[in-house]
């Protein structure tokens, strides 16, 4: 189902779509209560987060045979170790030792074919193999083939990995993305040359900072000088409307405006110096040749107007991948407790080859990390206000729709016993 | 910490910022501006903007990855030109308004070359 805004137009007159109903939502007051209760909260743990398809990592974080890397998923309480063998294979194993379930390999990344661990020695493939115990000869039928690492469930979309933590996942990768992976199978990932990294941990339900994403309502009040000149009009948009609101199955998308016209302040010297190279856009750091094969592709800024910013796509549960004119950017928004979360925004760019360039990017590492200073702190501030029980529904517009969205797959997988019910 | 270090020479207008605002990282020089009254970032801002000009066509003599000691603390000193600018050009203030600082929030990795 879909909405899309089909003139600029329409912004100015404040006429509009309505994204929330074409999306066969429901317009009335939602439960605040999943943002607040430890309760819930442990049944995410199991209902969503043990039974969807997860981002862990892109390919290029594994960029040669017998590369690793280790993250930490604190939803589950687990250490996850992502390999890439000898034949290219990915995997993903529980870093756990088979023996008395000491943590196995120690460093978050690398390269190595075999690790060994700590406490007694004993060795494993990066396939997973048990390949050595010491003093084998003291164990009582041990039986090698059975004891390799544990592993987990492991696909490839794109480039992005995802796992499962299902030990036989009811529904395929595949299956999961649903039409959202058709849509924006293909779209040409630019100047994947190196990532810039921003890391929050904060005191808030993992899902504000998501919701936070999701509309661009907040940014003329709450990013006034970070992002509101850009991506808002004082005549022709001044609240930041939307120009499309769509859901793939469980997931879901918006297109943010963005004034084509931007042009910087004349006293803003800094970014005009910066800037004097072609980047692309304002909240960009990528040349613009690339921008136009990103612009070409049919699931890109569906509405194909001007003035646009970025679609902000938002997988189910945690998961965003914005694409812009300024290359594109993920979100992974990973809770920690149930008011506690640990937010992991990765910027791709391409690497400078001038000084100017350079300083450019130091322009807009600073712009981005003060957007996310403004947008933890704020979370913070809302998490207060909910857990003090004074509202217990909060009032959702049009332009928020991914929100209600997100909440109402989120009930249906709360409530579903099978995953293929949760997807009906 | 980068102590003693020097700029290059016709640069020697600017050593009073090197102790402060010479640092190896994105993250390094977001705090350093994050701590700082408005007054010395507005002063530092207003030094380096002056040069800026300059600093940049000095600098572009040199690749990026092998730059000499004294080009490099000009290449970092020019760099955090880009975060004094959020105070001044954006915020009005030294950081964004209702923010807390400090704060659980990094630039873990920044961009190649002096972004840590
Ligand atoms: S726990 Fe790993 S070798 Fe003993
Ligand atoms: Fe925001």
């Amino acid at each position: 189902m879909s909405a899309v805004l089909e003139n600029e137009e329409i912004l100015e007159g404040g006429s509009r779509e309505n994204f929330t109903q074409m999306a066969g939502l429901d317009t009335g007051p939602v439960s605040v209560e999943s943002y607040r209760s430890p309760e819930l909260y442990e049944r995410e743990r199991e209902q969503v987060f043990g039974r969807a398809w997860l981002y862990i990592g892109r390919i290029e974080e594994l960029p040669n045979p017998d590369s690793y890397f280790v993250k930490d998923i604190e939803v589950r309480k687990a250490s996850v170790l992502v390999t890439r063998d000898k034949q290219g294979k990915i995997s993903a194993f529980h870093n756990v030792c088979s023996h008395r379930g000491n943590l196995l390999a120690l460093q978050p990344s690398g390269s190595q074919s075999r690790f060994t661990c700590a406490y007694h020695g004993w060795t494993y493939r990066n396939n997973g193999e048990l390949i050595g115990v010491p003093d084998q000869g003291r164990f009582f039928d041990l039986d090698k083939k059975k004891l390799g690492l544990k592993s987990i469930a492991t696909d490839i979309w794109e480039g992005f990995i995802f796992i499962n933590f299902q030990p036989e996942p009811e529904v395929s990768l595949k299956e999961f993305l649903g039409s959202y992976g058709e849509v924006y199978a293909g779209v040409p990932l630019v100047n994947n040359h190196q990532t810039m990294v921003i890391e929050a941990k904060f005191n808030a339900n993992w899902k504000l900072i998501a919701d936070a994403f999701a509309e661009a309502y907040h940014v003329p009040k709450m990013h006034p000088a970070t992002l509101a000149p850009g991506f808002a009009h004082p005549v022709k948009n001044k609240f930041a409307r939307p120009l499309a609101g769509l859901t793939y199955g469980l997931h879901r998308s918006f297109s943010a405006y963005g004034d084509p016209e931007y042009v910087s302040p004349p006293d803003s010297h800094v970014e005009r110096l910066a800037c004097k190279i072609d980047t692309g856009s304002l909240l960009g750091a990528d040349l613009s040749e690339e921008v136009l094969r990103l612009r070409a592709h049919p699931g890109v800024n569906p509405t194909k107007l001007p003035c646009w910013s970025a679609d902000v796509t938002w997988i189910f549960p945690n998961f965003n991948i914005d694409y812009s004119p300024g290359g594109y950017w993920t979100h992974e928004f990973w809770p920690t407790s149930y008011n506690t979360t640990r937010w992991v925004l990765t910027i791709r760019m391409p690497i400078a080859t001038t000084v100017r360039q350079r300083l450019q990017q130091e322009h807009y590492a600073a712009r981005w990390g003060e957007v996310v200073l403004e947008d933890v702190t704020n979370c913070e501030r809302i998490q207060k206000g909910l857990e003090s029980g004074a509202i217990n529904v909060m009032q959702l517009q049009d332009g928020e729709m991914l929100i209600r969205h997100s909440l109402h797959v989120l009930d249906k997988w709360m409530e579903a016993d099978t995953v293929a019910e949760a997807m009906k | 910490m980068t102590a003693h270090q020097s700029l290059p020479k016709g640069f020697e207008d600017l050593q009073p910022f090197v102790d402060y605002w010479v640092r190896d990282t994105s993250d390094e020089r977001w705090q350093q501006r994050s701590k700082a009254s408005m007054e010395d970032i507005q002063c530092f801002y207003d030094a380096m903007l002056a040069r800026a000009e300059d600093a940049i066509a000095y600098l572009d003599a040199f690749p990026l990855d092998r730059m000499p000691d004294d080009a490099a603390c000009l290449f970092k000193l020019l760099l955090a030109i880009g975060q004094a600018a959020i105070a001044v050009e954006m915020h009005r203030q030294p950081r964004a308004h209702h923010s807390n600082f400090p704060h659980g929030i990094n630039i873990s990795q920044g961009p190649k070359f002096f972004g840590g």
